[in-house]
C-alpha cells in the first residue's frame, strides 16, 4: 500500500491531522493549501486520491474539482464544514465521489479512502468488472448465484436471513419496502407481531457490516415511519 | 422645416393644394398602379403625410356631400329629364314653346284678344322666369291700348320667324320672306312648322317629323296643337295659317323701346337654349366635384394611420374650447338652417319628388318629415357642411382628449364641487347624499304650494299651474331620487371593494392593489389601508430579512466554530493513540469527550435557530407513525438495553397515518427516548403509548425523573435543563429541537410535569383515510 493521497486545506492543522492519520494507515500524502496549488499537483504528480475541502482562497475546491476532472479520473473526497443536504447533492453533482462534512471521525475517513482507493485502483472500473447477473450499486455488488454480496470488492459475510433481506433490497434499489413485506418475503411467514422490530434488528446487523459509517448510512436507509429500501448510487 | 419632397425643399403648407392635386391626377390617371390605387410612400414626410389626409378627408367630404346634396337639389327644383338632350330642339320644353308660339299666333290670326299674362313670352313653361319678361308683359299691356301692332312683341326675336294669315293674305309677319317650304328656310335656320286646314305640320333639317303620334292628346304629348282627334282647332281658325321657322342655334335678340324707356330682350327660345346649357354644366361640374370628392376620401383612408396624428394635433388644440359653445355653435348651425325663406321652396319640392317616388303611399308626417330634413340640407349646403365640421370636430376632441382634459362650464363647476366636497370628512359627505331626497322633495313641495299660492291670489288658472307643478316637482324629484341611487349604488360597490381587500389583507394578501375612484366618498379610506398594507409589507420584509440574517449568521458562526473543532478533534484522536501515562491519558479522554459534544452542540444550534426561524426545509409525507415509533425504538435498542431501564410500549396495531417529515419525526422521538434514558431514575420504568382518536394520533412519553422537577420552566425553551448547573451530558437542545421540528412538520409538543413524573405529548393531526 503506497498509494499517494493529496490532503488539500486552507488550515494547514486540519491538513497536518489528516496526513498522519493517513500516513499510519500506510499512505503517503501531499499537501496543498489552495484550489490553484491543489489542481497543481493533481496534474503533476502520481496521485491517487484527493480529498479537498471546499472554502479555500484563490481558488474553492469545487472549482478545482472541476479542472482537476477535465484532465483526471480519479477519487475526490469533499471535505466540508457545511452540511446542508444541498451543499453534499451539489458536492457529488460537481464530480465528487464522495462527500464528508467537518468535524469527520478520523475512523471513516480512513474507512472512506479505503473504499475509493479499492474502487479505483484495484476494481477499476466497477461497472466494467460487474459479471453477468451480478447486481451492481455503488460500492455493493450482490452475485444472486452464489449469494455473495462483496464491498468494495471485499467479500462481506452476512448471516441466510440478512443475505435474504439483502438480494431483495438489491434486486429493487431505491423501491420502499414496508417491513411486513420484507418479514413476508424473507421469513415466508405471515406478518407476525413486532416484525417492525425483527426486521429493523437485521437491517442494523446488516448496515454495520456494509456502511462506512453506520450511524449515517449511504446505502441501506430507513424511510422513517414506512419502510426500508437501498439507495440507489450511480 | 425640412420636409424634402420630389428632390426639392418645399413647404406643404404653400403646396398642399398641389400636392393633393398631384395625388389625385395620380389617383385618377391609375398611374403604374392599378386605376384608383395611390402609391403612398411609406414613412417619409410623417408631417406632410398627416395633414395631407387630413385636408384629403375634409375636402373630400365637402366636395364628395356638398356636389350629391347639390345635385339632388338641382334635381329637385329643376328636374333632370332633359338636361341630357344634346339637341335643344328634342326637349319636350321646346315643343311646348313652339305649341304656346302657335297658339298665340292662331289667337292673333283669328283676331282674337291676347291676354298678355297668358302669351308665351310670359307664361311659366320655360324654366326659371327671372322677371326680365317683366318688360314684355308691361309690352303688352301697351299693346293693349291699341297704338302699335299686335304682334309688336314677337317681332324683335328673330330666333323665330312667322308669317300668319287668313284668307290667304299675309297679316303678320316679322320676316319679309314666306316660309312655303322646308328646302327655302333662310340661312341658319332648321325648324319649319306650318299651320294650315286645322292641323300643323313640321319638318326639321329638311325631314318631316310626326307631331300627333298615334293622334290621340294626352299629358305627355309634347306637341300641344290643335289636330288631335281630341284637341281639334275649334271654329275660326278654318282660314287661318301659321307658319314659324326656328333658328338651330339661337342668339340674342334686342330691340330698343326707348320711346317706352327701355330695351327688350324677350327671346323664349334663347333663354330655353341657354337654360338647357346652363343645367348640364352645372350637373357636370356637380358631377367633377363629386368624382374629385371621392378621390380625395380615397387618399384620405388611405393616409388613415398618419391622419390621426394631424387628428390629434387638432383635438388638442380645440381642447381649450368649451364644449357648451361647440354644441351652442352647431345649435345655431342648425337653428339657422331652419330659418332660410328658400327652406319651404325646397319643402314643397322635395314633397312633391317624396310623393311621386313614394307614390303616395308613406304617412304623411313621415313624408313632411323627410321632406323637412332634405329640404332644410338641400337650401343651406354652407351651413350644412359647417355643421358637418362642427360635429365632426366634437367627435375628434371626445375621440382624442381624455375626459379630463376637456373643458367646459358644467364641467369645472362639477369639478369645483367635487373638490369642495372632497375636503369634507366621509360621514358628513354621507349624510349630505343621504339628506338631499329628503331636503329636495321638501324644497319642491314647498316651492310648488308658494307658487300656487301666488297664481290663486292673482286669480290665475290655478288647475293647470296645479298640475304643471306637479308635473314639474316630480320630475324634479325623480332626477333627485336617481342621482342619489346612483350614488348609493356606486357606494355599495366601493363598499365592496373596501370588504375585498380588507379580508385579502386579512388573508395575508398584502399585494392586493386599491382599485377605488380617486373621487369616490371613501377613497380617503382606501389610502388610509394602502398606507396600513405598506406598513404591513414593510414590516413582514424586516422580518423576514432579520429572521435570514439571523440564520445566516449562525450559520457563518457554526461554520466558523467548526473549523477549529475539527482540529481540535483530529489532534485529541491522535493524543489518544499515542502512548500517554497516567492523569495524561484521562485528560487527552476529556478533551475528546467535551469536543465531541461541542461538536453536537454546533450542529443543534444550527438546527433550533433555523427551526425557530421557519427556515427548516420540510419534506412532508403521508407516513405511519405507530411503525416510525417501532423503528425509532429498534433503532436504539442498544441505547435502551444499556440503560437499564425498563421501557414499556402501548403501540396501536394498525395503521396511526400522520403526513409528516419522516427524517424531522424519527428526531424528534430519538431526542424525546435519549432524554428519558438521560435523565430517568434508575430502575423505573418508562412509557411510550400512542393512541389516534378525535382526529388526532398522540404520542406521549413518561419517565420518572432522577431529580426533583422544578415547577415553572419550560423545558422546551433553549438551553433549559432540569438542573441550572449544565454539568451533565446533555446540550439542552433535545426538547428544543425535538418541539421545533414538531412544529415544523404541522404538530405540537407539550410537556407535563406532575411531582417527579415527567411527560412529553407529541400530536399530529391523522391523515385522512387513502
Amino acid at each position: 500500500m503506497n498509494e499517494c493521497i493529496l490532503v488539500v486545506d486552507d488550515d494547514a492543522e486540519i491538513a497536518g491531522a489528516i496526513a498522519i492519520t493517513l500516513e499510519r494507515e500506510g499512505y503517503r500524502c501531499l499537501k496543498a493549501a489552495d484550489g490553484l496549488e491543489a489542481v497543481d499537483l493533481a496534474l503533476t504528480k502520481p496521485v491517487d486520491l484527493i480529498l479537498l475541502d471546499v472554502m479555500m482562497p484563490r481558488l474553492d475546491g469545487l472549482s478545482a474539482l472541476l479542472r482537476i476532472r477535465e484532465k483526471r479520473n480519479l477519487p475526490v473526497i469533499v471535505l466540508s464544514a457545511k452540511s446542508e443536504d444541498s451543499d453534499k447533492i451539489l458536492g457529488l453533482s460537481m464530480g465528487a465521489d464522495d462527500y464528508m462534512t467537518k468535524p469527520f471521525n478520523p475512523q471513516e475517513l480512513t474507512a472512506r479512502v479505503k473504499s475509493q482507493l479499492r474502487r479505483y485502483t484495484q476494481l477499476g472500473d466497477v461497472h466494467a468488472q460487474a459479471r453477468q447477473g451480478q447486481l451492481v450499486n455503488g460500492r455493493l455488488a450482490y452475485d444472486p448465484e452464489s449469494r455473495q454480496l462483496t464491498a468494495d470488492g471485499e467479500a462481506v459475510r452476512l448471516t441466510a436471513t440478512e443475505t435474504k433481506i439483502v438480494e431483495l433490497l438489491m434486486r429493487h434499489p431505491g423501491r420502499v419496502f414496508p417491513a411486513e413485506e420484507i418479514y413476508r418475503r424473507v421469513w415466508g411467514e405471515e406478518t407476525a407481531y413486532a416484525c417492525e422490530n425483527t426486521v429493523m434488528v437485521h437491517i442494523r446487523r446488516i448496515r454495520e457490516k456494509v456502511e462506512l459509517n453506520p450511524k449515517e448510512p449511504d446505502y441501506i436507509k430507513v424511510v422513517w415511519g414506512i419502510g426500508y429500501k437501498m439507495e440507489r448510487h450511480g | 422645416m425640412d420636409t424634402k419632397w420630389n428632390g426639392t425643399d418645399r413647404d406643404p403648407g404653400e403646396n398642399l393644394e398641389d400636392y393633393v392635386t398631384y395625388q389625385i391626377s395620380g389617383a385618377l390617371d391609375g398611374g403604374a398602379d392599378a386605376p384608383g390605387v395611390i402609391r403612398v410612400e411609406p414613412g417619409k414626410h410623417p408631417r406632410l403625410r398627416a395633414w395631407t389626409g387630413l385636408m384629403a378627408l375634409l375636402l373630400g367630404f365637402a366636395l364628395a356631400a356638398g356636389g350629391l346634396c347639390s345635385a339632388l337639389g338641382q334635381w329637385v327644383m329643376r328636374g333632370s329629364g332633359e338636361a341630357w338632350e344634346l339637341d335643344w330642339q328634342e326637349t319636350k320644353a321646346f315643343q311646348s314653346t313652339i305649341s304656346g308660339y302657335v297658339r298665340d299666333f292662331l289667337i292673333l290670326g283669328a283676331g282674337g284678344t291676347l291676354e298678355w299674362y297668358d302669351t308665351v313670352l310670359e307664361s311659366d313653361t320655360v324654366w326659371g322666369s327671372d322677371g326680365t319678361d317683366t318688360a314684355a308683359s308691361s309690352d303688352m299691356a301697351a299693346e293693349e291700348t291699341g297704338d302699335t301692332a299686335p304682334d309688336a312683341a314677337y317681332q324683335a326675336d328673330k330666333n323665330m320667324l312667322y308669317g300668319i294669315r287668313r284668307n290667304h293674305r299675309l297679316r303678320y309677319t316679322n320676316t319679309g320672306d314666306l316660309l312655303d317650304d322646308a328646302a327655302d328656310l333662310p340661312e341658319g335656320y332648321n325648324f319649319l312648322l306650318i299651320f294650315k286646314d286645322g292641323r300643323a305640320r313640321a319638318w326639321k333639317d329638311g325631314t318631316e317629323i310626326d307631331l300627333y303620334g298615334d293622334g290621340v292628346y294626352t299629358e305627355d304629348s309634347g306637341w300641344y296643337l290643335p289636330g288631335y282627334e281630341n284637341f281639334t282647332a275649334g271654329e275660326g281658325v278654318e282660314d287661318v295659317e301659321v307658319r314659324l321657322a326656328v333658328r338651330e342655334v339661337p342668339i340674342l335678340y334686342l330691340q330698343g323701346r326707348y320711346d317706352s324707356g327701355y330695351v327688350s330682350d324677350s327671346s323664349p327660345l334663347y333663354d330655353l337654349y341657354q337654360e338647357l346649357r346652363e343645367i348640364r354644366s352645372v350637373y357636370l361640374g356637380t358631377a367633377l366635384a363629386m368624382a374629385a370628392g371621392v378621390a380625395l376620401l380615397v387618399l384620405a383612408r388611405r393616409l388613415r394611420e398618419d391622419r390621426k396624428r394631424a387628428e390629434a394635433a387638432v383635438a388638442a388644440k380645440t381642447a381649450y374650447i368649451w364644449t357648451e359653445l361647440r354644441f351652442l355653435a352647431a345649435a345655431a348651425c342648425l337653428l339657422g338652417m331652419m330659418g332660410t325663406g328658400r327652406l319651404w321652396d325646397y319643402y314643397h319640392a322635395v314633397r312633391y319628388d317624396l310623393y311621386r317616388v313614394g307614390a303616395g303611399q308613406w304617412p304623411d308626417l313621415v313624408t313632411a318629415g323627410l321632406s323637412y330634413g332634405i329640404g332644410m340640407v338641400l337650401a343651406n349646403l354652407p351651413a350644412a357642411l359647417a355643421l358637418c365640421l362642427l360635429l365632426w370636430l366634437i367627435r375628434n376632441d371626445h375621440r382624442y382628449n381624455p375626459r379630463e382634459q376637456r373643458r367646459g362650464c358644467l364641467r369645472s363647476l362639477n369639478r369645483v364641487l367635487r373638490d369642495r366636497t372632497l375636503r369634507l370628512p366621509v360621514q358628513k359627505r354621507l349624510r349630505r347624499w343621504a339628506l338631499a331626497p329628503v331636503v329636495g322633495m321638501v324644497l319642491c313641495t314647498a316651492a310648488g304650494f308658494a307658487v300656487l299660492l301666488v297664481c290663486m291670489s292673482w286669480y290665475w288658472d290655478a288647475y293647470r299651474t296645479f298640475v304643471a307643478l306637479t308635473i314639474l316637482g316630480f320630475v324634479l324629484v325623480l332626477i333627485i331620487c336617481a342621482l342619489s341611487a346612483r350614488h348609493q349604488l356606486a357606494l355599495a360597490r366601493d363598499i365592496g371593494r373596501l370588504a375585498d381587500r380588507t379580508a385579502a389583507i386579512r388573508s395575508g394578501d398584502l399585494d392586493a392593489a386599491s382599485d377605488l375612484p380617486r373621487d369616490g366618498d371613501l377613497h380617503q379610506i382606501a389610502e388610509d389601508l394602502d398606507h396600513i398594507q405598506a406598513g404591513l409589507q414593510q414590516a413582514l420584509a424586516d422580518r423576514t430579512r432579520s429572521e435570514r440574517m439571523k440564520v445566516e449568521l449562525v450559520a457563518n458562526v457554526s461554520h466558523d466554530l467548526k473549523t477549529p473543532l475539527t482540529s481540535i478533534l483530529s489532534y485529541a484522536e491522535l493524543l489518544r493513540q499515542e502512548p500517554l501515562e497516567g492523569a495524561a491519558a484521562d485528560y487527552a479522554r476529556i478533551i475528546d469527550q467535551k469536543a465531541q459534544r461541542l461538536k453536537a452542540m454546533v450542529q443543534d444550534v444550527f438546527e433550533v435557530s433555523k427551526a425557530a426561524s421557519n427556515q427548516l426545509p420540510v419534506d412532508l409525507e403521508r407516513l405511519d407513525l405507530a411503525k416510525l415509533l417501532w423503528q425509532t425504538l429498534a433503532d436504539m435498542a442498544d441505547p435502551i438495553e444499556q440503560s437499564g431501564l425498563t421501557l414499556r410500549t402501548d403501540l396501536p396495531e394498525g395503521e396511526v397515518p400522520v403526513v409528516a417529515d419522516g427524517k424531522r419525526l424519527y428526531r424528534v422521538f430519538q431526542n424525546l427516548i435519549q432524554n428519558a434514558l438521560q435523565y430517568s431514575l434508575p430502575g423505573t420504568r418508562i412509557y411510550l403509548t400512542l393512541k389516534a382518536e378525535q382526529g388526532r394520533a398522540e404520542a406521549s412519553l413518561r419517565n420518572t425523573s432522577r431529580q426533583e422537577l422544578p415547577a415553572g420552566v419550560d423545558f422546551t425553551a433553549r438551553f433549559v435543563r432540569g438542573d441550572a448547573s449544565r454539568t451533565d451530558g446533555g446540550s439542552g437542545l433535545g426538547l428544543s429541537i425535538a418541539r421545533s421540528f414538531t412544529e415544523a412538520c404541522g404538530g405540537t409538543l407539550a410537556v407535563e410535569t406532575v411531582a417527579d413524573l415527567f411527560t412529553v405529548r407529541v400530536s399530529f393531526p391523522l391523515a385522512p383515510e387513502r
